[in-house]
């Protein structure tokens, strides 16, 4: 049998297979290959990568799959023509969002425009109080009426979003349920099956989000089933959740947002699991590809996991609130196609404009000018010209020491001095979003290994380390695909929230309890088309001090909740908060929101350390070069990644070469290849 | 390559200056996270940052506009009050509101300083300054439209240790407790405060750790001084010459006014003037803003005008100059009251705007809500005894741009990464219901461009009983238009009571409501730029079908008849 894990990027569709002997619980090596998207339609690349590698459909036991169709839908704004059911008087909160201006001196600022224009967005009577009780039922009337006008103006899905439906969906419930009678057709997504978080604003547009998305899914969904199932593949492939989790094709299809992130999500998850497997619970998982750099924190083991995401979010764009459960990660505009500029008052900027994949960095000769990040590490020496991927041996060095140059002479340096500067500036950048997921957030980087993928961050990775004094950097063995390695690594997950605000002093420990089991009842349901696993399942609250407005999110204990246990949520509460903000408050504590995580655990390979003795790495050198490292040039030994195995070691400063990516060991720095193939960096941190 | 006269590179500068940057931000979300007041972390009415030895702002995170020329002052107040050597120590922590001197700008707005030494020598400062939604005085929420003098505003802070070489100065806090409606919650603000001020002297400390003193201080001095660079840059872009504008303040909350505000900006190669010679003196209600912040707002509007993009810094306000004489109603002398002080400053920035909007119509569009539009709700839970307080600013319209209607639904040029209150949210914490929150239709901001539609908010009483406090602006003077574009629309509460009876107020406290009472706030719509009748058949077609204006306004101020299209 085999596992299969494809996942769907900007560039290139990847794969990572597999074989599993489901009796013996074995799993041999993992395999990769990568071909490149298609962007007309993605389910093609899919069946290209699958081909190319020459996976025998029919011996497929599992097939795990993450998809750029939702996000690209979105960005490209050709999602569906949505219509917006609100409560009567609400119609505009999706225009008048929170109202905000990040971009504070701008008197111009214009707000991003809603996803709903507003004559599609209609009201119906109905409403439920604050205390979660229905006031009016919907106005069927009035509700068929608004159908039989979304029938005519020729909409093609529906979202439903009421006042107080994170409390009680009843009214959301019956409208969706009327619309179904009306118009079966149509996808129809409420507010309460998104989220049950209170804030209709966000809410709101998160069913929109969804509904935008849903035929654009739903075509997507379809397609890739018929192809793999024509192919000849028996069990229904699983699709890969923002939340770090598989669901199945139905569960995505109800509510499509959910699969908005998947595949940074399954990089660190993918990070998570090979940590887990290296006896590290404490790691920080970084990825930098062409246009962006992110990072996660992973705590005990876990990704963390937040519903505060936005999407096109920026210091002059308040972007769209999606309350849809995230890996919680930190994207900066810094990757490889940064470009690099000096203002007109002599300041150097990297990023956010990019060069992308067109024109790309100047190295690549497709009529880029601009220096990149990409072009300092090939001036420097750190990417030898004559690898660059798809221009081996014809980079035009030429073209980028004179982008160089041109840069440097704005500042008074020469080339090869600008370019290290421009490094020295896009470390600035990652380590400054480093910080954000750690110190920031109270943890200490010395307590943490680096996990760091995609084609820059092992260019990156030691330095940044240092800076931080991070002890240790791991380079996965599968690191050119290590999303989709990642996804061969997951469970079944769901999320359930719950927003109920209780006062610790004063609350029924009995009335908490009911909420758990409601939310855990409603996890199980979810389930059933899977009996035969067990399923796990995780509490977790937001909680604040009276007072506050924003929480802390807080693991808590299973079992019954009773007198003593709500006394260990406070305590818990009061040493995060003091993690976090250093502040301890002798102040009562409230719940706001209720977490459940239910996992349904899917074998999955176990990976296999094969311990070898300290060996000399000379095997793998290739040659030296000339590289400009901390101001000075000095030379480097450069070895072949693919022909470094278990037991070598390298002393910095040194490169590992593989295609898709360089390594970068500098001075001072050990490195030595551990028994799951990663090379580990020790920074001496 | 280029190198600073101590000799650090220019990369490290840059990386320092980043840190810097990025230590703002971090500072900025640790006091909105931790804060009490929903004023702090959902209206972001606060401001934080750090300034070099001797006061200027070397990086800032700020939610709002008006605090820009607050936290130096307050650190130079510092500096000053402690001018003797040795005074200041290191673990201090000073706390000031004065009004009238240090950055202050009414009672509710508390600075907090920290100096940040490095072997037995200040570096610079770390600062904030946040609305405290209670420091006592007159009136539930400290905000009042009743005072005629400051002494009736609240605790007044004049600029004394907090913390004294690290311990905490128990008898302020003892104070503050003792003064205060909601000690908890002021108390909860302040330790917010402190806790921002902490985490910015310790990364400050770990840049220099990594960098050396000489180094963060050169990176400091490089950057004030890019940030001249590039205004006066700008600056050399704009037209030249003196522009004049003039405009109301419709009422001092006592029932005083209309007052003329007047100002002149004279702009050269060299220097951006703002003059409010001839505005009208100071008042007895409690609208007079003091010079600090007629500054703040002077900032505000050249940083639009010049460099709205580049990170605040002090060194791009070098080209400013702001004229005014003392005792006028921007710049406000003791003991005037200042309470509603944010009136008279927003007004301010207005007036400036209006005199340059014609002449720099790429920076600038035309008249907006230019008011916060207060409302205050507030009573007591009759079974806790607990007291409940709604208190916030609200959106509404801002003015079209030459090539595109202006905005709907969003706060005032004094606000900005303020976040209305949700629906859901108001309901579960007060005793109202939320009957409506949509756009209105009232007739105005028509032109080639509209104004964007401001909104109408219905709150229904469902306590017992209430009060309601309402601080409105341009409720008499509506927003301006620009190039033919037409006026927008005056802001206004409205009260429906129970037996259809409705009075309108603009700025008025203490109204008393019974449940089943109605309020309903409409917020302007803005103004509009260009001609009404240039307008494109295509845009007066799309604005009715999504109900943006009404038929008749199609008819009567667009000139469009036979129209087949219907309101939705």
């Amino acid at each position: 049998m085999i596992r299969v894990a494809t996942d769907i990027g900007g560039t290139f569709t990847d794969l990572a297979w597999c074989e599993f002997n489901p009796a013996t619980g074995t799993v041999g090596p993992v395999h990769d290959w990568k071909c490149d998207t298609t962007p007309g339609d993605l389910a093609a690349g899919v069946m290209d990568v699958l081909s190319q590698a020459k996976i025998s459909i029919p011996d497929v036991g599992f097939f795990a799959h993450g998809t750029t169709a939702v996000i690209n839908a979105i960005s490209e704004r050709n999602g569906a023509k949505v219509g917006l059911i609100t409560t009567k008087g609400f119609r505009d909160v999706l225009e008048i969002a929170r109202g905000n201006r990040p971009d504070l001196f701008n008197f111009r600022f214009r707000k991003p425009p809603p996803f709903v224009e507003r004559y599609l967005r209609r009201e119906v009577d109905e409403r439920a109080n604050t205390r979660g009780e229905v006031a009016r039922p919907v106005d069927r009337k009035g509700l068929a009426e608004l159908v039989a006008f979304f029938k005519s103006e020729q909409v093609e899905a529906l979202a439903v979003a009421f006042l107080h439906a994170y409390a009680n969906p009843t009214n959301e419930l019956a409208a969706i349920e009327m619309i179904r009678e009306l118009w079966p057709e149509i996808p129809v997504v409420a507010s309460h099956q998104t989220t049950r978080e209170w804030r209709e604003y966000e809410r709101t547009n998160t069913a929109v989000l969804s509904a935008y998305v849903a035929p654009v899914c739903r075509r997507y969904l379809a397609g890739l089933e018929t192809r793999l199932n024509t192919a000849g593949l028996k069990k229904s492939p699983f699709i890969m959740q923002s939340n770090g989790g598989v669901t199945t094709v139905d569960r995505a299809r109800a509510n499509p947002i959910a699969i908005i992130e998947s595949g940074p999500a399954s990089g660190v998850l993918g990070a998570a699991a090979l940590a887990q497997a290296m006896g590290r619970p404490q790691t920080i998982a970084l990825d930098i590809g062409g246009t962006t750099a992110k990072c996660s924190l992973i705590d005990g083991g876990k990704p963390t996991i937040t519903t505060d995401y936005y999407i096109e979010a920026n210091r002059e764009n308040p972007g769209y609130p999606v309350k849809t459960p995230v890996v919680d990660i930190i994207e900066i505009g810094t990757g490889g196609g940064s470009i690099a500029r000096v203002d007109e008052g002599g300041k150097l900027h990297v990023g956010p404009q990019s060069a992308g994949a067109i024109p790309g960095p100047v190295v690549y000769g497709r009529g880029g000018t601009r220096p990149t990040v990409t072009d300092a590490h090939v001036l420097t020496g750190r990417i030898d010209s004559t690898k660059v991927l798809g221009r081996e041996g014809r980079a035009d060095m030429a073209a980028v020491r004179a982008a160089y140059t041109e840069l440097g002479r704005a500042i008074g340096a020469g080339p090869e001095e600008t370019a290290e500067g421009v490094i020295r500036i896009a470390d600035a950048n990652m380590e400054n979003a480093l910080k954000l997921v750690s110190i920031n957030r109270g943890y200490d980087p010395r307590d943490f290994s680096l996990v760091a993928f995609g084609g820059g961050g092992p260019l990156h990775a030691a330095t940044l380390a240092a800076a931080l004094n991070i002890p240790e950097v791991i380079i996965p063995a599968n690191a050119a695909v290590f999303s989709a390695w990642g996804m061969l690594q997951t469970d079944v997950r769901s999320d359930h929230v719950r927003t109920a605000t209780m006062r610790l002093d004063s609350v029924d420990p009995a009335e908490a309890g009911r909420l758990f089991a409601d939310l855990e009842a409603e996890a199980q349901a979810g389930f059933t088309s899977e009996p035969e696993a067990r399923v796990v399942l995780e509490r977790a609250a937001d909680m604040r001090y009276r007072g506050q407005e924003h929480t802390v999110r807080v693991t808590l204990p299973s079992g019954t909740v009773d007198t003593s246990q709500i006394l260990d949520w406070a305590e818990r509460f009061r040493q995060a908060h003091d993690r976090l903000y250093r502040i301890r408050l002798e102040v009562e504590v409230e719940v706001v929101t209720l977490h459940l995580t239910a996992y349904q655990p899917i074998a999955k390979p176990k990976l296999i350390e094969r311990k070898a003795p300290p060996a000399s790495s000379d095997p793998a050198r290739t040659g030296k070069r000339q590289v400009r490292l901390g101001g000075v040039t000095v030379e480097v030994t450069v070895y072949d990644r693919t022909r470094l195995v278990p037991g070598m070691r390298l002393d910095g400063p040194a490169i590992a070469e593989e295609r898709g990516t360089v390594i970068i060991i500098p001075p001072g720095h050990k490195a030595e290849v551990d028994g799951f193939a990663n090379l580990v960096i020790r920074t001496g941190g | 390559m280029a190198t600073t006269a101590s000799g650090t590179d220019y990369f490290t500068i840059e990386v320092i200056q980043q840190a810097l940057a990025a230590m703002g931000d971090e500072m900025f979300t640790v006091l909105r996270r931790t804060a009490h007041s929903p004023l702090i972390f959902e209206t972001l009415d606060c401001a934080v940052g750090a300034t070099d030895a001797n006061g200027e702002i070397v990086a800032m995170g700020n939610g709002i506009t008006g605090f820009l020329g607050t936290l130096d002052a307050a650190v130079r107040d510092v500096i000053t009050k402690y001018a003797k050597p040795g005074n200041i120590a290191e673990g201090d922590i000073y706390i000031l509101n004065t009004p009238y001197e240090g950055g202050g700008s009414h009672l509710s707005d508390v600075s907090l300083i920290m100096p940040v030494f490095d072997a037995g020598r200040i570096v610079g400062y770390v600062v904030n300054k946040a609305h405290w939604t209670e420091v006592g005085g007159m009136d539930p929420g400290s905000v009042t439209t009743k005072s005629n003098e400051i002494y009736q505003e609240g605790l007044h802070f004049p600029n004394v240790r907090l913390c004294e070489r690290g311990r905490m100065n128990d008898a302020v806090i003892e104070m503050i407790r003792a003064n205060v409606r909601m000690p908890d919650m002021t108390i909860g603000d302040m330790w917010a405060g402190i806790s921002a001020l902490r985490m910015g002297e310790t990364r400050l400390k770990t840049l220099i750790a990594k960098y050396g003193r000489v180094a963060v201080e050169d990176a400091m001095v490089k950057l004030l001084d890019y940030g001249e660079a590039m205004a006066r840059r700008e600056l050399k872009k704009l037209p030249k010459g003196t522009f004049r504008a003039k405009d109301y303040l419709d009422n001092d909350g006592l029932g005083n006014g209309p007052f003329e505000l007047m100002c002149a900006i004279t702009i050269t190669d060299d220097e951006f003037i703002c003059d409010f010679t001839g505005s009208h003196p100071q008042v007895t209600g409690s609208i007079n803003a003091t010079f600090v912040n007629l500054c703040s707002r002077a900032r505000a509007l050249f940083r639009a005008v010049t460099t709205p993009h580049v990170p605040t810094n002090g060194g791009m306000y070098r080209p400013l100059k702001v004229i005014c004489p003392p005792g006028t109603i921007v710049s406000a002398m003791p003991p005037a009251a200042c309470s509603t002080y944010f009136e008279s400053a927003i007004m301010a920035l207005d007036i400036m705007w209006k005199a340059v909007a014609q002449v720099i119509p790429e920076r600038l569009s035309a008249g907006n809500l230019a008011s916060t539009c207060q409302l205050s709700i507030g009573g007591r839970n009759p079974k806790t005894g607990d007291m409940w307080m709604m208190f916030g600013p609200f959106v509404g319209g801002w003015g079209a741009e030459r090539d595109h209607d202006g905005g709907r639904g969003q706060f005032s040029a004094a606000n900005g990464q303020t976040f209305n209150v949700p629906v859901e949210i108001t309901e579960a914490r007060y005793g109202i219901e939320v009957e409506q929150y949509t756009f209105h239709t009232e007739s105005g901001g028509a032109g080639e461009f509209r104004g964007g539609n401001g909104v109408h908010l219905d709150y229904r009483i469902v306590a017992d009983t209430a009060t309601l406090g309402t601080g409105i602006g341009r409720y008499r003077y509506p927003p301006w238009g620009v190039a033919g574009g037409r006026d927008g629309t005056c802001s206004y509460a409205k009260v429906i009571h129970r037996d259809g009876s409705e009075e309108i107020y603009g700025k008025e406290s203490r109204i008393p409501l019974v449940k089943g009472d109605l309020v309903r706030l409409s917020t302007a719509t803005g103004a509009g730029y260009g001609d009404p009748r240039k307008r494109s058949r295509a845009r007066i077609e799309s604005d009715l079908k999504n109900g943006y204006i009404t038929a008749e306004e199609a008819r009567q101020t667009y000139g469009i008849e036979g129209l087949d299209v219907s309101a939705q």
